[in-house]
């Protein structure tokens, strides 16, 4: 029973073989030498033969065949390092060694892919905009993680859920519906109110393809550039507001001398005196207007060098000098000896002083005098201006720097200001790291300071556009 | 197995439409009061024309709910899905119309500017509304019963802010009674924004019952 069992174990085929082997040598040996040995003899010499015989089979075919079944499971389950080490040079060799080959290419093409994949993965990933995989019925089968920073929703969370239920935006549904409908691209801008109020741009493509409907989303957010889009608009609008006052007035005293036809020549006067002054407020707007997209456009190319603060005084001089003498109001310039050069934008720092001594001038009566000083103040150097004109009341103080601020329209209107003087002053030494302050006693006079670091800034500060106050 | 593929098309196209619904009322919920505190007139005039697309939505879910009812025969959960959903709709629709109603106070009081002080604290209210809001759809998104009976847990919050704006809007009115008229509108516009709080539980209550069968009054 044991014998059978294990010839069972063994199989049919190899003790087949191994009887029929026998037969062979025990045939061949009774041919030839029948009268040289006796049968036992013959039975013998078979056995051994043909158990000799099958033991060489065995160990040179079947265990290197066996090598290379189990190593081709092997690989075939996934662990593509595995390889057959039978360096025989005969068929079996070959066998081996061609799937060995198999194996590494396989290894190298799986690696490839692999890599790709990652690749477009660490795209998507990084990305700041949503992006969304919708198939054709609208559910959601491949999100990125910016959807978890954007709108606070786990990336897991997503996948298999329509868009709807993940961000609930009736607009933003109603546009997915259609480009399902229409099967073209639609570019929309949403309001998603949730987690906190933004405008997004909602690009959303029907897939081409091999693949069976379906679309792309995409949602950037521009809640920012809209921001800046209405502060701009509304400068704008101020700014009309700001140019129609004095034309309005010019206008009525025009037709007013056209169908009066006065032949008071003091009226005359009169009328013609107010038309001149309201017309160089407007023309006053217009030069800082100008200034303003001249900044603005100096903004984007800057240019950074050190410049002399006493070149600089002498450029104010000259511009302003003859408004000076109009007036008989003396400038002076106080400069502290060996003072450091400034780091900055040469004409945009002299515009700003520029900016200052003509508001001072405006402000201070006849015969007054302008004092520029110049020093260092610990890691600062300081430029002040000081006039003994009118001076500013101290509630009017803290928003003298904004833009279009008026201290009482009634004084200032007669003073041919334009309200966006001081406004360009700041921004400019904002922009150039520094920060301006003002002094003021009423009846007495005022002091402009502006403060500049010494140290060239590490980090230019960024360049922040005048429309964002 | 057709008819049971389309049942359950025809009760996730209710889920989808309720969502909808409900991204239309939050959305009006925060322009109405935004309308209000910045008394825009036209914003708040869109906000009206609006309401008439929820109505209209509201109409067509019921009926899609009714249907389901009356040739599906819905069983269990089921059922329950589809009852809940009338009762959501109904919630959402009261919403819609307060919302309305604010609106209508804002052209009102149009014309002037904001005086009161308190008018401070009726955004804040109108933020912890508009989460409630939030938070009873999400969890009807995902069946969530701790977060339906938390949301409802805010609504003391919004209970105690409205006295409060209540008693200063009449300490107001006391105070200075040129702003009478003004100070009515906010009454009315505070009271407003607390039966939108009302009904956002209502919602939290439908999902809570959606999901375990149960009743419960949460208010």
């Amino acid at each position: 029973m044991r014998v059978w069992s294990v010839l069972e174990g063994i199989g049919w085929r190899p003790v087949a073989s191994y009887f029929f082997m026998l037969l062979v040598f025990f045939t061949l040996l009774k041919l030839y030498a029948v009268d040289k040995i006796t049968i036992g003899v013959m039975v013998a010499i078979s056995l051994l033969f043909s158990a000799f015989l099958a033991l060489v089979l065995y160990k040179r075919v079947i265990v290197p065949l066996n090598e290379v079944i189990e190593a081709a499971r092997d690989i075939a389950r996934g662990n593509l390092s595995r390889r057959i080490n039978i360096i025989s040079q005969d068929e079996i060799g070959d066998l081996a060694k061609s799937i060995n080959d198999m194996a590494d290419r396989l290894r190298h093409t799986i690696g490839e892919i692999t890599a790709e994949k990652d690749r477009a993965q660490a795209m998507l990933d990084s990305m700041s905009d949503v992006v969304l995989a919708l198939d054709r019925k609208g559910r959601i089968i491949m999100v990125n993680p910016a959807v978890e920073t954007t709108f606070g929703i786990p990336q897991v969370d997503c996948v298999g859920r329509s868009v709807v239920e993940v961000i609930r935006n009736f607009d933003l549904d109603m546009v997915l519906q259609r480009v399902q409908a229409t099967n073209s691209q639609l570019i929309r801008e949403v309001a998603i109110i949730s987690p906190e109020p933004r405008i997004f741009i909602l690009r959303a493509t029907p897939l081409v393809g091999n693949t069976k409907g379906g679309m792309v989303v995409l949602l950037r957010d521009i809640s920012e550039r809209k921001r800046m889009e209405q502060m701009r608009s509304e400068f704008m609008s101020n700014v009309s507001h700001e140019l129609r006052t004095p034309l309005t007035s010019i206008q009525g005293f025009v037709e007013t001398l056209q169908d009066n036809g006065t032949e008071d020549p003091q009226m005359i006067r009169h009328f013609l005196g107010i038309i001149a002054a309201e017309t160089a407020r407007l023309s006053n707007l217009v030069d800082d207007l100008l200034d303003l997209s001249r900044i603005e456009e100096r903004r984007v190319v800057r240019r950074w060098q050190r410049e002399d603060i006493g070149t600089l005084v002498d450029q104010v001089l000259t511009v302003c000098g003859s408004r000076a003498d109009d007036k008989q109001i003396a400038i002076k310039a106080s400069l502290q000896p060996r003072l450091p050069r400034l780091f900055g934008d040469p004409d945009l720092l002299a515009q700003v002083l520029i900016n200052l001594v003509d508001n001072a001038i405006r402000y201070t009566s006849a015969g007054g005098t302008i004092t520029i000083s110049g020093l260092v103040e610990g890691d600062e150097i300081r430029i002040d201006v000081a006039d003994n004109g009118a001076g500013i009341p101290a509630e009017n103080l803290p928003r003298i720097f904004e833009r279009f601020y008026r201290v009482e329209k009634a004084r200032t209107r007669g003073m041919g200001g334009t309200g966006l003087g001081l406004a360009i002053v700041k921004h400019i030494i904002k922009g150039h790291g520094g920060r301006v302050d003002v002094k003021s006693v009423v009846g007495k006079g005022t002091v402009f300071s502006i403060f500049l670091p010494l140290e060239i800034p590490v980090t230019l500060p960024a360049a922040e556009s005048f429309y964002l106050h | 197995m057709a008819p049971r593929h389309n049942f359950d098309k025809q009760l996730k196209e209710i889920q989808q439409d309720i969502l909808r619904l409900g991204s239309l009322v939050e959305q009006a919920l925060y322009d109405s009061v935004q309308a209000l505190i910045s008394l825009d007139v036209a914003a708040a005039g869109q906000v009206i024309m609006k309401d008439e697309l929820i109505d209209q939505l509201c109409l067509e879910i019921e009926e899609k709910c009714v249907w389901v009812i009356a040739t599906q025969q819905p069983m269990a959960g089921d059922l329950r899905m589809a009852v809940a959903g009338i009762k959501i709709i109904i919630s959402l629709e009261r919403m819609g119309d307060h919302c309305v109603d604010i609106s209508r106070a804002t052209m009102c009081l149009s014309g002037g500017a904001l005086t009161a002080h308190s008018v401070e604290y009726i955004p804040e209210m109108a933020d912890i509304v508009q989460q409630m809001v939030k938070d009873g759809l999400d969890a009807y998104v995902t069946r969530n019963v701790e977060k339906a009976k938390a949301m409802c847990a805010m609504d003391d919050l919004v209970d105690f802010i409205y006295n409060r704006i209540f008693r200063e809007l009449i300490a107001c009115v006391k105070e200075h009674p040129v702003h009478a008229y003004q100070m009515a509108y906010l009454l009315y516009v505070n009271r407003y924004i607390e039966r939108i709080a009302d009904h956002a539980t209502n919602i939290g209550e439908a999902v809570i019952y959606l999901v375990t069968g149960e009743r419960r009054e949460l208010n």
